[in-house]
């Protein structure tokens, strides 16, 4: 070190003094005016606007053909945020991940913004006239034209499609679902003799036996079974009956992981096992049985007779479904729930369900039609038709082969790059639609944006093609008028539109369905086939994805799976045993081959437990065109890996492998070879530990474990409520924290009751678009440092057939006494009166010691400033959340700008708060109904208004709750002295204050006896309700209530995380 | 000469800042602090005029101060309620008037300067029809009162309980360009909390939170 007198060097102080003087010019000249911001008022208020109001729109989903109910909120003209709408027959106010992600969306920069003629942009002028001309050539000599849509659940687009193919002789409308429902259809023709998807009603039924459908999670309209699923699995004190679930699957599905009893089964052996059933359950009834043989069962012989046996003692209340693509095996399970009288019962055939409609057999004769050249003009809609069919170069050249090719997608896809014509459909939010779910229940799509791109609605399209110059609205209006009201009980016209309008929804006479006795002759029983050499290869949409049409989507691309918990990739499922046996271990490349060796695909495998040995299965949607856009997604940084290698898709499109069987399309295949590549690629998922066991050696003294996810069984449930529940093992003793947080008249609390909780994972992209969640991209997320404010943990437990599963939703648990908040150097994260953990941003310096602290690892760390680049897609963020900047600390909030909204909204309705105004993003969107948030107070604590203390009169007036008069007439000595109620003189105002934690406040009141409890305190007094972790007194604000499996007391599965 | 060149850096140093300062130096403020912030506007609309000597209520013009997070700026055809009728200045008019009886007339349309980009927004013509050809265009007004992006005022909350504009505007009614009457800093936010739970609000009780999410989040 250099002597510090030397005049020739500048000292340390000097350089001090210099750069200290220098930073202060510098600050202040940083001292000027901020930059100009300009406020634009509009020229004309629009009527009923208001700038800064969110107003609901009542509509109807479009990301999928369940149709479920919506509310768009909109807020200074941009659709912002979905909600389920409470009020709706079917979804009963849940939505699901799809439908939350719908306005990201509609912001997407690569949705087509013009017609396209040879993938030139043109107008729409140009391509209707050499549409016209090239369709009157065609219908000039009789060509045959084929329109392709998915299924079309809207009465008025399918009239258009009949009226514009009615004008040539040969046309044909062919329904293809990339996921297919069509053998349920086709073997209700034959047993029923009607074409028709039935409307399965889970909530009469006591007893479910689910056959590989996964009804909870992707299969038909998973929203609407999951709220009548739910009505059925929770128990009560007073009414301890739970419905019981039986599920038989290949693969490890959501459905398969809440069910209380699951069967591993390979679906070649569906038929039979239903053939056992069906002859038990004909020997319990007085039915001639079916022909055919019966094959020694794939189960022991005990289980299906038990199965049978619970079955048959609630005939009429129970339900067999089975998502089979077999016919033979789909009349089979009708025979059986004929056998129970389930029809008309639990199975609705009278007002059957329009949500799938596909036709396999007029694909599989298109297919065909094509290849032969026969097709003059192809019309395609709502599906990548290309994509999600094999046989893909066949195919390709057989398009090629068309006169006219015209796409109606909404970005460019697979086959409209093959299309000579797109002519662009409007995003769901953009146009005016409907939608007949089940038959008499008809919905209204409505638009809550002026369209972004010069796109143009399908209804609008077809009619113009056929001279037909009406508006969308128009034509929608006119098919109602002609159509609709017939069947409504209404009169008027325009009062009956306005109703439907403003409700989304109308309730009119069902069409009539004639359905057929039971046609016997229909069902044979099903041999069982010889197991096959090698693996099979199952099929399945992914929860969030579905089919190809949601692939572009960053939200649900990086939804983690409910189950697998990966994002970003689709991968080879396989068994733990089979994994062994290969020696494969997670992320190992692996080659998925076909018997002939014409089809195959390297991805990456996942060990699944309670998967079948011998099936392997990956998620179909994926490999979509375009996905490329998504290598750099994510932070720009010196670390930064891309996802993708050049020009490489996220996913492989694995389309290749379905197979078109007898009459339907297959998703299962035989005959599949597995082979290990030698390479790897790490999986990006967002859980790493899957058990919840201790490890004897770190096993705290006398092995006690803490149990996060309590479970208990029905049997047990029954003679004590409260079993399930740990013995008491922390004695209260020295409190770390005082209680000293000043405490108001509200205490914010959530409730979350793990027995609805199916795992879903809606709640997780609902909070994503609340509260402006980034997407991180994979690489990222393979660091774990995805952002998500609630994460769905996942733990297992057992193994085989008797993997049990459990799902727990996680967020901030706004301890009492938060060990966050007190390591906090800067006081960024401080606890509200109101019982919130808070976190302000704006102060967060990023020490992340809170992170560390936090025992439930729920805060998220900004570690970059993730991108905000796209100006058009920026639109889907939230302007009452801020968007957090790089170095601050993030986590849930509980809404807290609900909150604050629904207090001042209260506040200036000069009324108090009700229970249950407010509700959380995720509360809101649960199709299960699991999350119960509000006030844990007692409602009697609410401060209220009064124009003169004196006057009970003037309380009635008010709507007091008669809790507060009877707390206001016993007088306030006889409070006990931890609740003081006070009159505040000048504001003429009661003001109960509680100065002890609410535990003590509602012993108090419960001993006066003049209270009402709230939802949330109703839900906490459930004796299956427990903290997770509350034993080290942090005092969650986040309580949970525990599983109940129905199984017998004594059976080990489900049991058991620990 | 170590001396000598730190001098000759500080002396630089200060040059620059000054330079830099300039306008700015007006008075001494803390950074992000723009308490007296009058830009001007594209109309040279007066407060005086309008809230002082016509005495309009502020709601009038800037109604969803009742019922939204954002007090609202007026759409240009709420100007157009009076300014339909009145165009120019009183003693314009009745000129006009008188000309227009002696010449045996109907009076003109005369449309004063201050009020043109009014008629532009609003795409009128002289005679206050709407022009066929143009696009009516917002008014492009400067933004006064802007607080960061991370603090989440309402002006609901404030209205409900009886809080006046003037407590955080500043006497409008007396200004002639609409200016930033006080700091608007977090600490002036919180004292008036702080004084409101104490005191109440004209004798009503109330409670003004101060905890960090009432205003962040």
């Amino acid at each position: 070190m250099k002597n510090a007198d030397n005049t020739n060097e500048i000292s340390r102080r000097r350089f001090l003094e210099a750069a200290g003087f220098s930073m202060t010019l510098a600050a202040l000249g940083g001292c000027g005016r901020a930059p100009t911001e300009n406020a634009l008022p509009f020229v004309t208020q629009p009527e009923g606007t208001i700038p800064g109001r969110s107003r609901s729109y009542a509509s109807t989903c479009g990301g999928c053909p369940a149709a479920c109910g919506l509310l768009v909120g909109v807020r200074d003209g941009r659709p912002l945020k979905m909600e389920g709408m409470p009020e709706h027959p079917l979804s009963r106010g849940g939505l699901c991940a799809i439908g939350q992600a719908l306005p990201l969306e509609l912001y997407d920069r690569l949705r087509l913004q013009h017609p396209l003629q040879q993938g030139k942009q043109v107008d729409w002028k140009d391509i209707d006239r050499a549409i016209a001309k090239q369709l009157s050539e065609i219908a000039a000599k009789q060509g045959a034209v084929r329109f392709v849509t998915s299924t079309v659940t809207s009465p008025t687009l399918k009239s258009s499609i009949n009226q514009f193919l009615s004008s040539f002789d040969n046309a044909q409308h062919v329904t293809f679902d990339a996921i297919s429902c069509s053998a349920i259809l086709d073997a209700h023709e034959q047993t029923h003799g009607v074409r028709v998807l039935p409307h399965f009603r889970f909530d009469q039924a006591r007893v479910i036996a689910s056959f590989g459908a996964d009804f909870l999670g992707t299969w038909i309209s998973p929203v609407e079974f999951t709220a009548a699923w739910r009505a059925g699995r929770v128990p009560t004190e007073t009414d301890a009956e739970m419905s019981h679930h039986t599920h038989l699957e290949d693969r490890m599905s959501l459905t398969g992981s809440n069910a209380d009893r699951r069967f591993r089964l390979s679906p070649d052996d569906y038929g039979g096992v239903l053939s056992h059933l069906a002859t038990r359950l004909v020997k319990l009834s007085d039915v001639p049985p079916p022909a055919g043989k019966l094959t020694a069962s794939p189960i022991p012989d005990k289980e299906v007779a038990h199965l049978a046996d619970r079955l048959w003692e609630s005939r009429g209340a129970s339900l067999v479904v089975c998502d089979s693509q077999d016919i033979a095996v789909q009349s089979l399970v009708n025979f059986i729930n004929h056998l129970l009288g389930n029809y008309g019962e639990t199975i609705d055939i009278a007002r059957p369900s329009y949500q799938r409609q596909g036709n396999d057999r007029d694909v599989i004769a298109l297919i065909e039609e094509l290849n032969a050249g026969q097709v003059d003009a192809l019309f395609v809609a709502g599906n990548d038709l290309t994509h999600n069919l094999p046989e893909h170069a066949a195919l390709v050249e057989a398009i090629k082969q068309v006169p006219l090719v015209v796409s109606f997608a909404e970005r460019e896809d697979d086959f409209s790059s093959l299309a000579h014509f797109v002519c662009p459909d409007h995003h769901p939010l953009e146009s005016w639609l409907d939608a007949e779910q089940v038959n008499g229940l008809v919905s209204l799509s409505q638009p809550t944006l002026q369209p972004l791109g010069e796109t143009r609605s399908i209804l609008e399209s077809l009619n113009r093609w056929v001279g037909n110059t009406d508006s969308a609205y128009e034509i929608l209006r006119s098919h109602w008028k002609a159509n609709v009201l017939p069947r409504a009980k209404s009169q008027e016209f325009n009062e009956f539109w306005d109703h439907a309008v403003h409700d989304g929804f109308v309730e009119v006479e069902p069409r009539v369905v004639s359905a057929q006795q039971f046609q016997t002759d229909a069902v044979r029983l099903i041999e069982r086939q010889q197991p096959t050499e090698g693996f099979s290869l199952s099929l399945y949409p992914k929860i969030g994805l579905a089919d190809s049409r949601n692939a572009h989507n960053p939200w649900l691309q990086e939804l983690p799976d409910p189950v697998t918990k990966v994002t970003w990739d689709n991968y080879v499922c396989i068994s733990p045993l089979a994994a062994e046996e290969l020696s494969l271990s997670n992320g190992d490349v692996v080659r998925v081959t076909t018997a002939d060796g014409r089809i195959e695909v390297e991805l990456p495998t996942l060990i699944q437990p309670g998967q079948h040995d011998r099936i392997l299965a990956i998620a179909l949607g994926y490999g979509v065109r375009g996905t490329d856009r998504f290598a750099n997604i994510g932070p720009d940084w010196i670390e930064a890996k891309p996802m993708l290698a050049e020009g490489e898709l996220v996913g492989k499109n694995v389309a290749g492998f379905i197979e078109a069987g007898e009459g339907a399309i297959s998703y299962f295949r035989n005959g599949i070879t597995l082979e290990k590549t030698g390479r790897r690629r790490e999986l990006a998922t967002t859980q790493r530990f899957h058990s919840l066991e201790v490890p004897p050696h770190v096993a705290p003294h006398g092995g006690e474990v803490r149990e996060q996810i309590q479970e208990t069984t029905l049997a047990a449930y029954r003679k004590n409520p409260k079993s399930g529940a740990p013995e008491s093992h922390h004695p209260a003793g020295e409190q770390l924290w005082a209680e000293d947080h000043p405490k108001t008249i509200h205490q914010w609390g959530m409730v979350i009751d793990l027995n609805a909780c199916t795992g879903c994972s809606a709640c997780l992209v609902a909070c994503q678009s609340e509260n402006n969640v980034p997407v991180v991209g994979k690489d990222e997320v393979r660091r774990q440092r995805e952002m998500h404010w609630i994460r769905i943990d996942r733990y297992y437990s057992g193994n085989g057939d008797e993997t049990g599963v459990a799902h727990q939703p996680m967020m901030c648990q706004h301890c009492g006494n938060a060990p966050c908040e007190t390591v906090c150097p800067v006081l960024a994260t401080v606890h509200s009166e109101e019982g919130l953990n808070e976190q302000a941003y704006n102060r967060c310096v990023g020490t992340r010691y809170c992170a560390n602290n936090c025992p439930y690892k729920v805060r998220r760390f900004n570690w970059f400033d993730y991108e905000h680049n796209d100006t058009l897609q920026n639109l889907v963020l939230n302007p009452d959340v801020t968007v957090r900047s790089r170095g601050v600390m993030e986590k849930c909030s509980m809404c807290v700008q609900r909150i604050e909204e629904g207090k001042i909204a209260a506040s200036s309705r000069g009324e108090p708060l009700t229970d249950g105004e407010i509700q959380t993003a995720c509360q809101q969107s649960c199709p299960a109904q699991a999350i119960v948030f509000g006030d844990m107070n007692p409602l009697f604590l609410f401060a209220v208004p009064l124009e003169k203390k004196s006057e009970t009169e003037e309380l009635d007036k008010r709507r007091i709750p008669k809790l507060l008069r009877a707390a206001f007439q016993n007088n306030e000595k006889k409070l006990p002295e931890h609740v003081s109620v006070t009159v505040l003189e000048e504001g003429h105002k009661w003001q109960v204050t509680a100065e002890a934690s609410r535990y003590v406040v509602r012993k108090a009141t419960e001993e006066l006896n003049v209270y009402e409890e709230s939802r949330v305190g109703i839900a906490l007094a459930n004796p299956r309700s427990y903290g997770v972790l509350e034993e080290f007194n942090f005092r969650p604000a986040v309580s949970y209530l525990r599983v109940v499996n129905n199984t017998a007391e004594d059976a080990t599965n489900g049991g058991g995380h620990v | 000469m170590q001396q000598r060149v730190i001098t000759v850096v500080l002396l630089v140093g200060l040059f620059f800042g000054l330079m830099t300062l300039g306008s700015g130096m007006s008075s001494w403020r803390l950074p992000d602090n723009q308490q007296g912030y009058a830009p001007e506007q594209p109309i040279d609309y007066s407060h005086r005029l309008h809230a002082g000597e016509l005495n309009i209520d502020c709601r009038f013009c800037h109604s969803a101060a009742e019922q939204s997070r954002h007090a609202g700026i007026p759409a240009s055809d709420v100007c157009m309620k009076c300014h339909q009728f009145v165009t120019s200045s009183f003693d314009v008019r009745q000129e006009e008037i008188k000309l227009a009886e002696k010449e045996q007339r109907k009076p003109r349309t005369i449309i004063s300067d201050k009020l043109r980009p009014l008629y532009k927004s609003l795409a009128l013509d002289e005679t206050l029809k709407p022009k066929a050809d143009v696009t009516p265009q917002s008014i492009q007004w400067v933004r006064v009162h802007n607080l960061p992006d991370y603090v989440y005022f309402d002006h609901r909350a404030h209205i409900s309980v009886g809080v006046k504009c003037q407590r955080c505007h500043g006497p409008a009614e007396s200004m002639q360009r609409m200016q930033q009457f006080e700091t608007l800093s977090m600490g002036w936010c919180v004292k008036c909390h702080q004084d409101a739970t104490k005191d109440g609000i004209d004798g009503r009780a109330v409670h003004a939170s101060t905890d960090c999410a009432v205003c962040h989040y």
